[in-house]
């Protein structure tokens, strides 16, 4: 075991010296910015190191490349969720705003909840928020997106079960 | 990926036969997002006690609504509708700025996204108001500048030209006459979508999402988009849209442009649509109008103040119903029991 360990380390430190420079480069085309751009590198490296093996490489740029552009992707989700929740803020009279810890560990989670309803339809996704986080019933929600009260039934089961799923496998 | 929530007293492994997570499920929308009769809630009791993997179930399925009740309910709902609502714009823009850049010829660049970056705004400015504040400043050139309802500016007044930098919102800008400088100096607002000079006046800037509007009660402003050559000249009375390519006549809505600066919305013949997109830019959240009653017709002078008092009068003298869902969500819609 020890020995496949040290020598998925070597790998990628392989991949790093080799390909880091590029790889910042790359994302800094994305990004627009060398600071993220290093972030991201790092994150795609760690990444790698967290997984079993590295599987043989025959393009190891198109290896990097996949694995950092959803890393992209997660970066801009949470960004727009950093805004939204700055937004959100913005507008609370002062006495409501958060301590700064709070502010902190309240968008933690809105990030986990994010990315839990991720992979929702809209509809469905827009539907469960409004049941868990505004408290409306079915029959407002139903009224609310125009379907009937039994496809918002649906929408609210398919949600809990993705959530489910998540959580508790299948 | 960002960490799982995790609730140290649940045990997180053994499956539960997806037939009984999903009555588990079926429940919960029954019990929790529903009203149930004490028949339901009876029916539930049977099946909870009928085997132990029932409540275990139901206790997982219960324990997901625990993520989302650590952050207080107004503010996760916010954020999250504001995010969603975000995206959706974020998508349509890209993909017109995508067709503008390929008409134009001009390779696509990433740095396009970066006039998103809407609450930094507030964070940069040298001045800023709240949602639902309004701030009067005065300038050593004489100027005064007054901020309306969630806006940032910046200014440089000490160079060889005074320069306002209007970052998000809308001011209503009326110039000195900079005695202390030995030649008057010129004055010009910047937007991101471009600029314009003051030829000795008061006028009223507003930022929208990708445009901006120049309405002049005094004087006269030359008008300069951002990409284009064309400049224009707004003469008193006028309402200008100012783009990045292009400046374009405005309507105003029927609604008089400078109004707010002293607290209210005042016009005529004015659609409830407008009026009520108008009043929630000076409260928290949202208000929503049905398109049913967008058309109704309004005149009057509303103060901006108090906007809920607003909404009880056009429903005192309007067919509409007004319906509070939370404190920051407001749907106007039609009645029609009247």
């Amino acid at each position: 075991m020890a020995s496949a360990d040290s020598r998925h380390q070597l790998q990628v430190q392989v991949l790093y010296s080799d390909h880091n420079t590029w790889l910042q480069g790359w994302l800094r085309r994305k990004l627009g910015n060398a600071f993220d751009a290093a972030d991201l590198a790092q994150d795609t490296f760690m990444r790698i190191l967290a997984r079993q093996e590295v599987p043989e490489l025959r393009e190891p740029r198109a290896f990097l490349s996949t694995i950092a552009r959803g890393l992209v992707v997660e970066h801009w989700r949470r960004r727009e969720l950093e805004q939204a929740w700055l937004e959100t803020l913005a507008q609370l009279p002062e006495q409501e705003v958060p301590s700064p810890e709070n502010r902190l560990q309240f968008l933690e989670t809105l990030s986990a909840i994010d990315n839990m309803l991720d992979q929702l339809k809209p509809n469905i996704r827009t539907a469960f928020l409004l049941a868990q986080l505004d408290g409306l019933t079915c029959p407002q929600i139903a009224e609310r997106i125009g379907v009937s009260l039994s496809t918002v039934e649906r929408y609210l089961a398919a949600a809990l079960r993705h959530c489910y799923t998540i959580r508790f496998g299948v | 990926m960002p960490p799982a929530i995790t609730h140290p007293d649940l045990p997180v492994t053994g499956e539960i036969a997806s037939t009984v997570v999903d009555a588990a499920i079926d429940w919960m929308v029954k019990l929790e997002f529903n009203q149930p009769s004490a028949a339901t809630r009876d029916a539930f009791d049977v099946w909870l006690n009928a085997q132990p993997v029932h409540a275990q179930a139901w206790e997982r399925v219960h324990s997901l609504r625990k993520d989302f009740a650590s952050v207080p309910r107004g503010m996760a709902s916010d954020a999250l509708h504001a995010v969603d609502k975000q995206r959706q714009a974020n998508r349509l823009s890209r993909r017109q700025t995508l067709k503008i850049l390929m008409l134009a010829g001009v390779a696509v660049t990433a740095t396009w996204a970066v006039r998103d970056d809407v609450p930094w705004q507030r964070a940069l400015a040298d001045a800023s108001t709240r949602v639902g504040e309004q701030r009067t400043m005065h300038l050593d050139d004489g100027t005064v500048l007054v901020l309306n309802t969630d806006t940032a500016v910046s200014f440089d007044m000490n160079g060889t030209q005074r320069r306002i930098l209007l970052r998000r919102g809308e001011i209503m800008i009326t110039t000195g006459d900079d005695i202390t400088y030995k030649d008057k100096r010129s004055f010009w607002i910047d937007t991101p979508f471009g600029t314009m000079q003051a030829l000795g006046t008061r006028f009223v800037v507003r930022l929208e999402d990708d445009r901006a509007r120049i309405s002049v009660q005094d004087g006269a402003v030359q008008m300069h988009p951002a990409k284009a050559k064309e400049s224009l000249i707004a003469n008193v009375g006028e309402s200008w849209w100012l783009s990045d390519y292009a400046i374009e006549s405005a309507d105003t809505l029927g609604m008089r442009q400078d109004g707010w600066a002293d607290g209210v919305i005042a016009g005529q013949n004015m659609r409830l649509d407008d009026l009520l997109a108008e009043l929630s830019r000076y409260r928290r959240g949202r208000v929503v109008c049905d398109a049913d009653v967008g058309d109704l017709r309004v005149s009057g002078i509303y103060h901006v103040r108090d906007t809920d008092q607003v909404l009880q009068f056009l429903l005192q003298t309007q067919p509409i119903k007004v319906t509070y869902y939370t404190r920051f969500w407001v749907a106007v819609a039609s009645d029609r029991t009247r």
